[in-house]
Parts: C-alpha cells; sequence; structure tokens
C-alpha cells in the first residue's frame, strides 16, 4: 500500500518470495518443454507438425490470431483511459499497454515458427504485394508496437524519472535510460506526456482496430475459396472477440498484479467496471456470431452448411460448445451477472481466466473448420490436431510472453507510483 | 542371359542365335536402294557406312577414318557439310586426335550449340527469360475422352519429381447418382493458371506472380511459407513441401529434380528450396520453354488433354475453348482460368 509518510514507494515485483520462486519454476518448465519442441520443429521442419496441403493452416496461426486479439483488445481497454479518460480507469492503463506489446510480441513469435522458411522472416519488409491483406498487416503490426511502446512510455516515464532519481548506480543509469533521460518530473513535463499519450492513443485506435486486428480478420475474409470466412461480418466479429478477451485479460493482471505484486487491495468500482464492460462484449459478441452463423445458414450454401455441420456436430464440437459457448459466453456471464461478484475479485479472476481460455476455442474454430471441407467436390476432406511438437511449442511461447511479463512487472512502475488517477 | 544356343530355360522355346540374326539380316534394307532415293553419291554413302562400322569394330581408327572421307564429303556436301560440326569433334568427348580435328574442312564445336543455336533462332522474342514467350499457354481437358487412368498424375510426378504429398496434378472423381443410376465424371485438375490468380493477390512478398505467357510463376528463392495462397485458392492445386522423400521406395529419390521455372537447383536437400515452400503445376515450363508439351499432355492415353496458344485463333486450344462444350472450373469465383473443360 501506498503510504502517506513515502508518497512514491516503488518495490515493485512479488510480495511473496515463495511464490516467485513457484512462479518462475513453472514459467521454467513451460520454456523448457517450449525449448525442445522448438529443437525439434528446426531440426524437424513443417513435417513435425499435422498441418498438410490440405490443412495449411493450425494451431500456430490460430495462436497468433489469439494473441493479436488480447493486445488488441488490451490496448483499446488503455484507451479508455488515456483517450477517452474514463474515470478511474488510468491506475490500469500501464497494465493494459504492457500486456498488448508483450501480447503482440508473442504473436510475431507464432508468425515466424508458422513460416515454412524462418530464416526469410524479413521478405516482407524488402518485398511487398499491395493486394496482399498480409503484407499491409506486417506492417501494421510494425507501426502498432511502436505505438504501444510510445504511449507506455509517455504514460510511464515520469515515475521512471522519479525511480531514477532516488536511485543510485546502475539502477539510476537503467531507469534514466527507459526514461530517456528526460527526468523532469514537473507539472509541465506531466502534461507534456499527457498530451502526447493522448495522440499516440488517437493514432493507435484506427490502427488497433481497422487495421491490426479488423485487418487480420479481413485476411482470413478476402478469401473467398473458403465461405465460412468470406465475409463482411467477420472481421467485425474479431474486434468485438479481440475486446472481449483483451478486457478479461485486463481485469485479471489488474486483480493479480494489486493482489501479488502491489499488496494492495483492489478498487471493487474499478473492477465492477472492467466487468460491465465484459458483459457488453460477451453479449455483442454472442449476437453478432449469432448473426453470422444465420445468415450462413440461412445461405443454403452448401458448403457454409457443412462447414457449420463439422462446428457444431463435428469430433472437435466439445471446443464449440464446452470452450466457445461455455468459457467465452455463458460461465463469464453467470458470474457477471450479481452486483457482489463483480466487486469480488476473486470470482472476476475466475470469470477473466474463463474468457481468456474460451477465446483460443474461438480463434481455433475460426482458422481450422473452414479448411476441413475441400474447396472443390472430389478433393479430400482436411482432418487436423496440433502434434505435441505444435503443442510444445505453443507453450513455450506463451511461457516467453509469461516471463517477459513478470520480468516487466517485477522492474517497472506499472502502477502509477502516485495512485490512481494523473493528479 | 545364356550365352550359349543350347543354354535354354525350362518352359522357353529355343530360339537360335543364328535364327536371330536370319530375322535382322531380313529386315535390313539395302543400302543401295535407300540411297539411290536420295542426291548423294550412293557409292560414297555404303562405302562410309562399311567404314564406320569397321571404326564401330575397333578394326579403323576414327582419325583414319576422317582423313580418308573428309575431302570426298566436302566435295559431295559443300556448305552444308563445312558448317556442320562433325559429331567426332566434341569439346568433352572426341574421339579424333586434335591433329586430325584441326584438319577437317567441316567446323569446329558440339552438337550442342548447334541445338541452342537453332533454338534461339526459332524462339520466341529475343532473350525475355522464362514465360517471356509470345503465346498464351491453355489446356484443354476433354471430360469424354478421360478414362480416368490417373496416368497424368504419375506422368507429373516423375516429370516433377514431387515429393511425397505434393501432387500438381490430380484426378477428381465424381460420382452422381444412386445404383442403377450412376454416372462418373473424372476431372483431372491441374493448376488452372488463371487469369485472375487469387494467389497472387495474397502472397505478401509477390513470390508468385503471372508470366507473360500466362503462367503463374513461383518464385522459390523469396517464398517465406506462409501458405496464404494455399488457402487462397479455390481449386486447391497449391502444396506445401514438407521436406518428406521417396527415399524408401527409391535409391537416391532426391538426387535428380526437375528445373521448374527453368532453375535447376540441383540435388533436393534438407533446409532448401523448394522445401519450405509452396509448389504446384507450372504447365511445365521448362518443356514448354523447349518446344515440348507438359508431360500429362503427352502421357495422356486418351488423347483428353490439349496444349497450346489460346491467343493464335487456329490453334486447337483456342476453338476447342470456344465450343459450346467448353467450360471452366467455378466460373463464377472471377478468377478467369486459362484451362479448359469439354463437357
Amino acid at each position: 500500500m501506498a503510504t502517506q509518510s513515502s508518497r512514491f514507494e516503488f518495490d515493485p515485483g512479488f510480495e511473496d518470495d515463495r511464490l516467485r520462486i513457484v512462479w518462475y519454476a513453472i514459467i521454467g518448465v513451460l520454456v523448457a518443454v517450449g525449448a525442445y519442441a522448438t529443437y525439434l520443429r528446426l531440426t524437424g521442419g513443417m513435417a513435425t507438425t499435422n498441418l498438410t496441403s490440405i490443412v495449411p493452416w493450425g494451431a500456430w496461426v490460430a495462436f497468433y490470431i489469439y494473441f493479436v486479439g488480447l493486445s488488441a483488445g488490451a490496448f483499446l481497454v488503455s484507451t479508455m483511459a488515456n483517450v477517452f479518460e474514463v474515470e478511474g480507469m488510468h491506475r490500469i492503463d500501464r497494465d493494459a499497454l504492457f500486456a498488448a506489446i508483450i501480447s503482440m510480441a508473442v504473436a510475431l513469435l507464432f508468425v515466424w515458427i508458422d513460416l515454412g522458411r524462418m530464416d526469410r522472416m524479413y521478405f516482407p519488409f524488402l518485398w511487398r504485394q499491395l493486394t496482399s491483406a498480409l503484407s499491409w498487416e506486417v506492417h501494421a503490426y510494425v507501426a502498432y508496437i511502436g505505438i504501444l511502446v510510445t504511449e507506455l512510455y509517455f504514460s510511464m516515464r515520469i515515475d521512471l524519472a522519479r525511480v531514477a532519481q532516488r536511485a543510485s548506480g546502475l539502477r539510476q543509469t537503467f531507469y534514466a535510460a527507459l526514461a530517456l533521460g528526460r527526468l523532469d518530473t514537473s507539472e509541465g513535463s506531466q502534461s507534456f506526456d499527457q498530451r502526447w499519450l493522448k495522440r499516440a492513443g488517437i493514432v493507435g485506435i484506427p490502427l488497433a482496430i481497422f487495421l491490426v486486428h479488423g485487418g487480420t480478420g479481413v485476411l482470413f475474409a478476402v478469401s473467398k475459396a473458403r465461405p465460412y470466412w468470406n465475409s463482411g461480418l467477420f472481421p467485425v466479429i474479431f474486434v468485438i472477440s479481440a475486446l472481449l478477451s483483451g478486457t478479461a485479460l485486463v481485469m485479471v493482471i489488474y486483480v493479480l498484479r494489486t493482489r501479488l505484486f502491489d499488496g494492495d487491495s483492489v478498487d471493487p468500482d474499478l473492477l465492477d467496471r472492467l466487468a460491465q464492460l465484459l458483459i457488453g462484449f460477451i453479449i455483442v459478441d454472442a449476437a453478432l456470431t449469432a448473426i453470422e452463423t444465420f445468415i450462413a445458414i440461412a445461405s443454403l450454401h452448401p458448403h457454409e452448411i457443412e462447414t457449420w455441420q463439422v462446428i457444431m456436430y463435428g469430433p472437435m464440437s466439445w471446443s464449440f460448445w464446452w470452450f466457445m459457448i461455455g468459457f467465452s459466453w455463458v460461465f463469464p456471464m453467470v458470474l457477471l451477472t450479481k452486483k457482489s461478484w463483480r466487486r469480488t475479485p476473486s470470482v472476476m479472476v475466475l470469470a477473466g481466466l474463463s474468457v481468456v481460455i474460451g477465446i483460443v476455442a474461438v480463434r481455433f474454430n475460426i482458422v481450422v473448420p473452414a479448411q476441413i471441407m475441400p474447396v472443390m467436390e472430389g478433393l479430400p476432406h482436411g482432418s487436423y490436431f496440433p502434434t505435441l511438437v505444435e503443442w510444445g511449442t505453443s507453450v513455450g511461447m506463451i511461457g516467453v510472453g509469461l516471463l517477459l511479463y513478470t520480468l516487466g512487472a517485477e522492474t517497472l512502475p506499472l502502477t502509477p507510483l502516485t495512485g490512481g488517477d494523473h493528479e | 542371359m545364356s550365352t550359349a544356343d543350347d543354354d535354354t530355360l525350362p518352359g522357353i522355346p529355343n530360339v537360335g542365335k543364328a535364327d536371330l540374326d536370319a530375322m535382322v539380316e531380313k529386315e535390313r534394307p539395302d543400302p543401295r536402294e535407300e540411297l539411290a532415293d536420295v542426291e548423294a553419291d550412293t557409292d560414297l554413302g555404303v562405302a562410309m557406312a562399311e567404314d564406320a562400322q569397321r571404326v564401330a569394330r575397333g578394326e579403323l581408327s576414327g582419325d583414319e577414318y576422317w582423313e580418308k572421307y573428309d575431302e570426298a564429303a566436302a566435295a559431295e556436301f559443300g556448305e552444308a557439310y563445312q558448317e556442320t560440326p562433325n559429331p567426332a569433334v566434341d569439346a568433352g568427348d572426341q574421339t579424333v586426335s586434335t591433329e586430325t580435328a584441326e584438319s577437317l574442312s567441316c567446323a569446329v564445336g558440339s552438337m550442342d550449340t548447334v541445338a541452342t543455336e537453332s533454338t534461339q533462332v526459332e524462339g520466341d522474342g529475343p532473350d525475355g527469360g522464362i514465360g517471356a514467350g509470345d503465346e498464351k499457354w491453355g489446356m484443354v481437358i476433354d471430360l469424354q475422352k478421360c478414362v480416368g487412368c490417373d496416368s497424368c498424375t504419375v506422368a507429373c510426378k516423375s516429370e516433377n519429381r514431387t515429393p511425397p504429398g505434393v501432387s500438381y496434378n490430380v484426378v477428381m472423381e465424381e460420382e452422381h447418382g444412386e445404383f442403377p443410376n450412376v454416372t462418373r465424371t473424372n476431372v483431372p485438375r491441374p493448376c488452372m493458371q488463371c487469369d485472375n490468380p487469387p494467389c497472387v493477390q495474397v502472397c505478401p512478398v509477390s513470390a508468385t506472380y503471372k508470366m507473360d505467357d500466362g503462367v503463374v510463376n513461383i518464385d522459390y528463392d523469396r517464398c517465406i511459407g506462409c501458405r496464404y495462397c494455399n488457402i487462397a485458392c479455390p481449386y486447391g492445386a497449391r502444396y506445401f513441401d514438407f521436406g518428406e522423400n521417396y527415399d524408401d521406395e527409391v535409391d537416391g529419390a532426391g538426387e535428380l529434380t526437375s528445373s521448374e521455372y527453368g532453375v535447376d537447383r540441383g540435388p533436393r536437400e534438407e533446409g532448401k528450396s523448394p522445401i519450405g515452400n509452396i509448389r504446384k503445376c507450372s504447365f511445365c515450363t521448362h518443356r514448354l520453354e523447349r518446344g515440348e508439351e507438359p508431360a500429362c499432355v503427352e502421357t495422356c492415353v486418351g488423347d483428353a488433354r490439349n496444349m497450346g496458344d489460346l491467343e493464335n485463333p487456329d490453334s486447337d486450344v483456342a476453338q476447342m475453348a470456344d465450343s459450346s462444350r467448353a467450360f471452366q472450373l467455378k466460373e463464377d469465383e472471377g478468377t478467369d482460368p486459362n484451362v479448359y473443360y469439354l463437357k
């Protein structure tokens, strides 16, 4: 708890040392599993996956769009504080931005490992194709990461300066470097930061909605060969489900970091506000998905109908009913309905985690089913379930993300030193 | 193989070597009669042929042979003889001594250079590289003639030496109706070489593109293996090379590769393109460039597949593609394939 006696108390990191060890041990296991699986992937090539020429996109692509969604969602939550100046949201501004950066880094790791020629990952910056959504996306991701880092800088700079002023030696150099040498903590410098934070956010909002995540939806939607993706509503649902998962992630991070790192108590009003946002996003996401499904089925287009049959009744239908509908919509909705639960941190962590896990299934159900039905009658049907190498590498990359996040949370002033809102 | 005449295998009739020789002799054309049909001197022809047999048997050396006939041949054939390189004089595989070679009055140089020169004279356009030809290649497949034997698929695999899981051509077999009213259609499916190819549209690095002759090329040196084109192709014509091999089935399966798109990439090796790239039918561009038909067209037992220039109104394919029987796959996709089918 930030006490009155020390206005800028800065002690990031775990409150409980045993918990720190356990947490890093878990991350260590994840990363070790991932490292071994990645070794197998690098030496064995793409043959270590269950991908085929019929189902060329699988788990890695699903996780890639999942993490792009998490990032875009978390970023948009941050703009509520720094652009729209929603009261009481500043507390989670940096949490959301930092989570957005890490998610984006993890997303790009997934894109990278998915390339048949990983050594050529920089080629999209050498050669382009104006009509290719993917070509545009690669550039949008870079611009977006630039915006995120800029925003986090302007949001956190004054606290980095404060920490640097009070620290000495290497620590001082470290924080001063992160502040890019701008160690002025005057009100003037702060309002300068806030002005630029808002400007970056204003550029970032359309970038995140239309290019980064909407664009990732477009990447699929332009594929006329796959009627299941080929709809105008598709990119919109992409953005909504991104908001859903991003809000849930920020809520979980807010509670866990406040409790375990700051040793602080959770602000029930802020929690309630996030929870209500979550309700709204669940409703919009479920409704738009229902509309999309209805249009698809009402079209009587055999390819559409058969794809939906695969989703609802196929061998992987459990992921649709249990994870997509159960974990990302129904279960969290039940937990969110009661006002006292919305103000209870543990219940909200449960609801948030449920959504964060459920949306993984949403992403898998976007990527895989469209590839099961053959593009032409007479060609073979696809079938796909990830191999252990695919699962292992995925676990490893998620582990890397958790590691980066934890290291950041242990060193950076992600909680505003002056408490909640900008003073 | 048996060496002696009486060395027969049980159940196999004994055909004597003398009988076989007699059969060959009977079929052998009379040299004088054959040469009488051409303008050149018959006596010289017979003499050269008989001495050539002696060279083959080792009774006469190549040097002696050419020294003996050089003058006579030059007198008989004139310019044609002087301008044509002597097959015995070749950079890598010369069968006469340098001295003799230099004394000959015919041109010096390998037969290969002559072949290359003549192709360049006949070839289209001044050195525009692969796919720069004036033709617009198109294929017409007559479904009434296709028997569904899959030999096009096999010929394609062996011509392009595609690995397991990669098949530029497949034959889709469709069965309609219920017994006994059943119809069956075989639809061979190469790459459609679309005029508006969705694969080209989505490639983030422009590694796949239309060539002037209408063929969709893949630059294996640029493809990053993202498989977006694989997703976008409405015909399922694109395949990812997962790096698998036929090594268990065939010894040294990867030693030879096809010079797809005119690029010779040497033996198939791990981590080397096209492994990790997308692959597809190229209309056998490497064959088209040297004036041959694609392997599938050449091999088709029912003569169902036709290759030619769609922009030449007199060509067979242009006329067939114009017929009322002609259609394209998924016409409403707007891809405008250059592969036509005849109902």
